[in-house]
């Protein structure tokens, strides 16, 4: 059977049921590793499976299966409404979403990708190898072709169709003191630019080498490159403005509608129609995406939903911008399709330039703000001190600490130089008044 | 399904495979979420598929499916992917094991409930009612993976792994600020685990806690003595001396502790193990993925470093034995050095001796998280909560703060350690992604660290 044909055969038996849906997926997935500089794992990867949710008197379930045996549809359906019936009741649940157009046309697939065989995946890599003088002990990329299909009792079905790259990379020099750089790729296209990851890997890694540990504490103005602001963004003001932390009333910024959050230079909005990996006319409920300002200048603009929490703004996701394979196994979750930060007109050394006493930070242990308060404790594994509108030392073995929200509210530049980061494209931004200590 | 991948094995050696494993995997997850009273999750996953995996030419070729209906094109594919220019030629050291296992425990998931699993979370949630709590978090989660694996040498094995964890999380907020407190067991168990606890006493305590939280002052910044609890201390063995010991890491000289073998890294308090066979801990395993037999290794012995966790592949390029240590997290992933229990060992010091011999401190209560640094040895570790400590007594409660430092110039701190070890089970990922059940665990032990909050 095909994904469609499966979809409505869970449908079917899940007739006595008040609601259902089904969503199934496949995928085929080709990774290739590298391990000390030299190419190692190659893979295949075939993917299917399903997800059924079910709800009668306001008593809901969920079960999923891979589909690994000639009739798993009726399996899943009668998992899905056993559980349901050891549930109590939940007056949240208004049902699954209705039939609707969709406004957008996201264009997220590349059949180089679907065509691509392993030894076009090994000379992406090999390129890599060729263009970092570093060495990369480790690294991957995925490549990947999703087909999906919703469809529920309301008589709604979608389609979607994407591919999906993803890449990460570590490299290494040796020198006094071995150091790290890490890189990584989220997209739709295979548009690898293989020559400037490697020569990003090299330079991360010789900073990284260099570096000294920081001594003493001081205030100063943090400048986070995209990849280590994406997750920082997401973590504080993409928790906040998630409708189901604000119906629990966890997000800070519960009931803040109308007011200001953030500095008047940051306008924030998930746009479908700008591609990305997760991009697509539906999101994974099959409600209609669209593109949204949540924060305009600084003022909020509203939340982003999925059909649980209601009022749904098409952001019911269970797709991730990493890894296609047990999709089907993950709940629905409220995610962006792409945030965007609105660009300013800086470029990263414009930013080093105006800034008086600041640390552009090349590396974080892991770059995180606690989505309740904000707060953030990070390891600065590789750092530029800036005094007067230059890089005066790197260095590492020091604790950046303040508060995410507080920052946001604290922009002093956006830069020119966005990249996606799976579900957010971000640009250099610097924040000022974070405390930097070391030993 | 033996059939099959028995087949799919001959097959790969007759397209040229030096070694060769299939295996098959089939992982029921049952998971339950509450949030204030409302069951939100109520799930019942069905994961499973196969993988063949072919060594050729110094390198693996992976096949992974959900359905091994042409095993003529999946063993083929395999062979094909491990194909290219050649590596150097090494020989896998593999032993051949018949084996049928399974996990002992009480109440086997699939004999427990279902009711009683649904109202044990909506107990634990109503248990954490309080005013100033915002949201009450109740959660279950087992999961009963089913495993078969041949190889080319003739090892034919079949275990079962059983897992059960149950949660309490309460949020308080006096309408400025927002706390968190958590806590609940883990364990290779069945639902015993559950019926163990005083469920209401869990919630109860957690909901406290977390309103307690909210008082809790700024922590200082800067360099100073750091009672780590047994988390902490877990998470210290994991992220940084664990990580860095994972042989694969090593034979790549990505680790800083390539060659640290019978140096002296620590103090002559520290011990370091990684241990499959503890008894009902989160990540203790029956078999590795490659069908290896779980063991215990000795990483650290009284401050002097022994040696490294194995795969089938960096064991034999490090001409050593395996340990048992190659784990992937499903079917579907590639399988890497990976730790299972791992812990430091116990001293021999009472926790209220070592804070009553500290003069200016800090003990610190739960982590959040932490992350690995094996090229440079560095630990950063993010703990919920801790107390400040003046003059050998417990004082003010600290929000939450970030541990530093270079985790070699730490351990050499490390001055008193207390008798009981305690370990704490959850998910590890090597680097970003590839998450398996582990736990890691320690002493209370008192050590020189960076503190730093935000």
């Amino acid at each position: 059977m095909n994904i469609h044909d499966i979809a409505a055969d869970a449908l079917r038996h899940a007739k006595e049921m008040e609601h259902a849906e089904c969503y199934v997926i496949e995928s085929l997935t080709h990774s290739a590793y590298i391990d000390g500089s030299r190419i190692s794992n190659v893979e295949t990867k075939i993917d299917s499976g399903m997800s059924v949710r079910v709800a009668k008197n306001n008593k809901l379930g969920r079960a999923c299966v891979t589909l690994n045996n000639k009739d798993p549809t009726e399996k899943c359906v009668r998992s899905a409404i056993r559980v349901s019936s050891f549930s109590p009741k939940n007056n949240m649940f208004k049902g699954y979403p209705l039939p609707s157009r969709p406004s957008v046309k996201a264009d997220v697939f590349d059949k180089k990708i679907n065509d691509i065989d392993e030894r076009e995946l090994k000379s992406i890599l090999s390129s890599v190898i060729g263009a970092c003088k570093a060495e990369i002990p480790r690294g991957s990329v995925r490549l990947s072709t999703i087909r999906s299909v919703v469809a529920n009792s309301n008589g709604l079905l979608t389609e979607h169709e994407s591919t999906m790259v993803y890449a990460h990379f570590t490299s290494m020099f040796r020198g006094k003191r071995n150091g790290e750089g890490t890189g990584s790729v989220h997209g739709a296209f295979l548009n690898i630019d293989a020559e400037h990851i490697g020569e990003e890997l090299e330079r991360k890694a010789k900073a990284s080498a260099s570096a000294i540990p920081f001594k003493g504490k001081e205030t100063l103005t943090m400048i986070l490159p995209p990849c280590e602001l994406g997750d920082m963004i997401m973590s504080s003001a993409g928790s906040a403005l998630n409708g189901e932390n604000v119906f629990y009333k966890r997000s800070p910024w519960t009931d803040m509608v109308g007011k200001k959050v953030a500095s008047d230079i940051l306008t924030l909005t998930d746009d479908p129609n700008v591609p990305g990996p997760l991009c697509s006319a539906f999101d994974d409920e099959g409600t209609p995406s669209q593109k949204k300002v949540l924060i305009e200048n600084g003022i909020l603009n509203g939340y982003i939903n999925d059909s649980f929490i209601g009022n749904s703004t098409g952001n019911g996701m269970r797709r991730n911008s990493e890894d296609a394979q047990n999709i089907y196994s993950s709940g629905v979750t409220i995610k962006p399709m792409n945030m965007i930060v609105r660009s300013g007109r800086c470029s990263c050394d414009d930013m080093i330039e105006q800034t008086k006493n600041g640390i552009l930070v090349e590396k974080f242990a892991w770059p995180e703000a606690d989505p309740l308060t904000g707060r953030f404790g990070l390891e600065v594994r590789c750092g530029h001190i800036i005094r007067n509108g230059k890089i005066t030392d790197t260095i590492n073995n020091a604790l950046l600490m303040g508060n995410m929200f507080d920052a946001l509210a604290h922009i002093e530049f956006i830069g020119n130089d966005a990249v996606n980061q799976g579900c957010i494209t971000t640009p250099t931004m610097s924040f000022s008044g974070v405390k930097l200590a070391g030993n | 399904m033996h059939d099959a991948l028995l087949k799919a094995v001959r097959m790969m050696q007759k397209n040229g495979a030096e070694f060769c494993d299939a295996r098959s995997q089939i992982i029921k997850n049952i998971d339950i979420r509450s949030v204030n009273g409302d069951i939100r999750h109520l799930s019942d996953k069905t994961v499973g598929g196969v993988c063949l995996r072919a060594w050729m030419n110094g390198r693996w070729g992976y096949y992974t499916t959900t359905f091994l209906d042409d095993i003529h094109e999946a063993a083929a594919t395999a062979v094909k992917n491990a194909s290219g220019y050649p590596r150097e030629r090494i020989e896998l050291n593999v032993k051949e094991i018949k084996s049928k296992r399974t996990q002992n425990v009480k109440i086997h998931p699939d004999n427990a409930d279902m009711k009683e699993k649904v109202n044990a979370v909506l107990d634990v949630d109503s248990s954490q009612v309080r005013d100033k709590i915002l949201n009450r978090i109740g959660a279950y989660g087992e999961e009963v993976s089913k495993n078969i694996l041949i190889n080319s040498v003739g090892s034919e094995i079949e275990w079962e792994e059983v897992r059960t964890r149950f949660r309490a999380m309460s949020v308080a907020s006096d309408g400025k600020k927002m706390e968190r407190y958590y806590g609940g067991p883990d364990g290779t168990c069945g639902f015993e685990l559950v019926k163990s606890i005083d469920i209401e006493a869990l919630g109860r305590s957690v909901a406290d806690e977390a309103i307690l939280t909210l008082k809790a002052k700024r922590p200082p910044s800067g360099s100073m003595t750091v009672i780590t609890d047994p988390m902490v201390s877990g998470l210290l063995a994991h992220e940084v001396m664990g990580h860095a010991s994972e042989a694969d890491e090593v034979v790549k000289k990505r680790s800083f502790l390539s060659d640290a073998v019978g140096k002296k890294v620590a103090s002559d308090v520290i011990s370091m193990y990684d241990n499959g066979t503890v008894d009902k801990a989160h990540g203790t395993i029956l078999y590795d993925d490659e069908g290896t037999p779980a063991s215990n290794t000795c990483i650290i012995e009284n401050g002097v470093y022994k040696g490294y966790m194995h795969t089938l592949e960096s064991a034999s390029l490090m001409n050593s034995e395996p340990t048992g240590n190659g784990r992937a997290e499903n079917f579907g992933k590639r399988i890497w050095a990976r730790m299972t229990n791992t812990f430091f060992g116990p001293g021999d010091r009472t926790l209220d001796d070592i804070i009553a011999d500290t003069k200016h401190g800090i003990l610190c209560d739960k982590m959040v998280n932490g992350m690995e640094d094996p090229v440079g040895g560095g630990f950063e570790a993010k703990v919920l909560r801790g107390f400040l400590i003046k003059n050998g007594k417990i004082t003010n409660m600290l929000r939450s703060f970030t541990l530093t430092g270079r985790a070699l110039e730490i351990l050499r701190t490390t001055d008193a350690a207390t008798k009981n070890v305690e370990f704490d089970g959850g998910m590890c990922g090597k680097g970003i992604e590839d998450w398996v059940n582990v736990s890691s665990g320690g002493p209370y032990c008192r050590s020189d660290i960076i503190v730093g909050g935000g």
